[in-house]
């Protein structure tokens, strides 16, 4: 499949592409506050289309600033389908484990600080991907499921994202969007990665969506 | 129909709970390993049966599963279990608690909407087991059941950075026991291994549980002394000396007396590199061996 990039979507297709992510973001940060107490912002997204081989070197440089970043990654897999990052930079997982301020079991348990702040970010990880993912799989009228979540703690950013997650020779459409936690100064990035198999439905969905509400 | 009796048959603990934490489903391998029936437990709050699970974590993944229907996995690593069953392998007498990697997710109803969460639960004890033996087996000695060589390189750079960095006191001591080639030679390679055995557990049992001994060779053995300066290490050394020679160990009906010679190193503002304190010390310990052995000497600072 050799396409090129802009082939793959048009620039209306990424506008509404844009514009479900923003509302689906919107939804997922009110049920995360109501829900679980979880105050996130996410800045509007940025859709981009890039071929896979390109990715690790984007997501190298948009994080150029941090010089080390823990990642979560996890599959989800529906019609809509790929992987999603998130990018904490260093430090993150201590900040975010006193905010959820369960942290009663350290010694209990005899987990080290380490396990305990990887923990975290991957519990928030978990939680924070499977809520936007799933509002944006909603409002294309699909339904995911997930992988387990996988992380890389604290490494250099040059290292954290390897070439081997993509398949070679594909497109992705990649969502960038800027998340802080209120009232703590923790941000990141958070990527979605949609996989090439799914344009032809993802396409389809988003006229779909524009005829429903537009 | 088939799908019921999968829901019993099937070789994982599987649990369905409806959006207010009761019980709905309980499958017969949950009713093996954790003795209670099906019958008694559905209809009743998990929260009844398992109080622990009470706790922000697990209510946070709850809803995060019934609200944005996402899956949560609690694994072994970070978690060891989520319910507290009776180990069922062979393997399980290490453990208190069968080791379990469980994963929550939403299930729905005709018009899509979030009524139930289930639980798996995987007995993964084995697997724990054995990777547990494996890490092991990567930092310890086999003989002496010590630290290991590589353990010990690992190690000695750790602390010999952390030292540094904090100004803080750290001690090395080589020992090497005396004319080992002739126990070897005289009573044979068993009673080396013996010997071996017995110089590791006097100096084990002498030494503090901060500190670190490593079978380093042949022969050879390693202690690293975190916090102690270079007399701490020398007066340790001194009585590692004394605690070997003063005991005895026996080959069959044998009584065979050892004795240790021991070199002593600490950092210093001269000792840029974890590798030049580890041959300071050698070089004392060499010292020691060429002034008649069974002696302590110390490196100049």
């Amino acid at each position: 499949m050799d396409m090129a990039p802009e082939q793959i979507l048009s620039q209306e297709e990424k506008d509404i592409l844009q514009e479900i992510m923003n509302i689906a973001f919107g939804r997922a940060s009110a049920d995360l506050a109501e829900v679980i107490d979880i105050y996130v912002e996410l800045s509007v997204p940025f859709v981009q289309t890039i071929r896979a081989v390109d990715l690790p070197a984007y997501i190298t440089a948009e994080l150029r600033n941090h010089e080390m970043i823990s990642v979560v990654e996890q599959g989800y897999l529906g019609r809509f389908r790929g992987m999603a990052l998130l990018v904490f930079p260093a430090g993150a997982g201590r900040e975010l484990f006193s905010l959820l301020g369960d942290g009663g079991d350290v010694s209990s348990n005899g987990l080290s600080m380490a396990v305990m702040e990887k923990e975290t970010l991957m519990e928030v990880g978990n939680i924070l991907i499977g809520a936007c993912v799933g509002k944006v799989a909603e409002l294309l009228d699909d339904l995911v499921t997930y992988s387990p979540p996988r992380i890389t703690v604290e490494e250099h950013s040059g290292n954290a994202v390897g070439a081997d997650l993509f398949e070679q020779g594909s497109m992705a459409t990649v969502m960038r969007t800027v998340f802080s936690f209120q009232n703590r100064d923790i941000n990141g990035y958070f990527f979605l990665i949609n996989s090439s198999e799914s344009f032809q439905w993802l396409k389809k969905a988003l006229y779909l969506f524009l005829e429903k509400y537009a | 129909m088939i799908f019921e009796q999968i829901f019993n048959m099937i070789n994982v603990g599987l649990v369905v709970l409806d959006a207010d934490l009761r019980v709905r489903h309980w499958n017969r391998w949950m009713e093996l390993h954790s003795g209670i029936s099906a019958e008694s437990i559905v209809g009743e709050p998990i929260f009844s049966f398992y109080p622990d699970l009470n706790n922000p974590k697990f209510i946070r993944n709850c809803k995060a599963v019934l609200k944005f229907g996402n899956f949560a996995f609690f694994s072994q690593k970070l978690h060891s279990y989520l319910f507290p069953l009776k180990p069922a392998s062979s393997f399980g007498h290490k453990f208190n608690n069968m080791q379990q990697g469980c994963t929550m997710g939403p299930l729905r109803d005709q018009d899509n909407i979030i009524r139930h969460l289930y639980i798996s639960v995987q007995d993964v004890t084995e697997v724990v087991a054995y990777e547990q033996k494996l890490v092991a087996m990567n930092m310890q000695d086999g003989l002496t059941g010590v630290y290991n060589r590589r353990f010990l390189e690992g190690k000695l750079k750790e602390e010999f950075g952390r030292h540094k960095r904090y100004a803080r006191p750290f001690g090395v001591i080589m020992c090497d026991i005396d004319f080992f080639k002739k126990v070897n030679d005289t009573y044979g390679h068993q009673c080396g291994d013996q010997v071996l055995k017995y110089v590791a557990a006097t100096i084990q049992k002498l030494i503090r549980d901060t500190d670190y001994l490593a079978r380093y060779g042949g022969e050879e053995f390693c202690c690293l002394l975190p916090e102690a300066d270079l007399e701490a290490a020398r007066k340790l050394a001194e009585r590692l000396r004394q605690g070997v020679a003063r005991g005895k160990t026996s080959c069959g009906d044998q009584e065979v007396e050892v004795t240790v010679s021991f070199g002593v190193a600490a950092v210093g503002p001269a000792i840029e590199t974890p590798e030049t304190l580890l041959a300071l010390a050698d070089q004392a310990l060499y010292e020691a061996k060429r002034a008649g052995r069974n002696r302590v000497v110390v490196c100049p600072d």
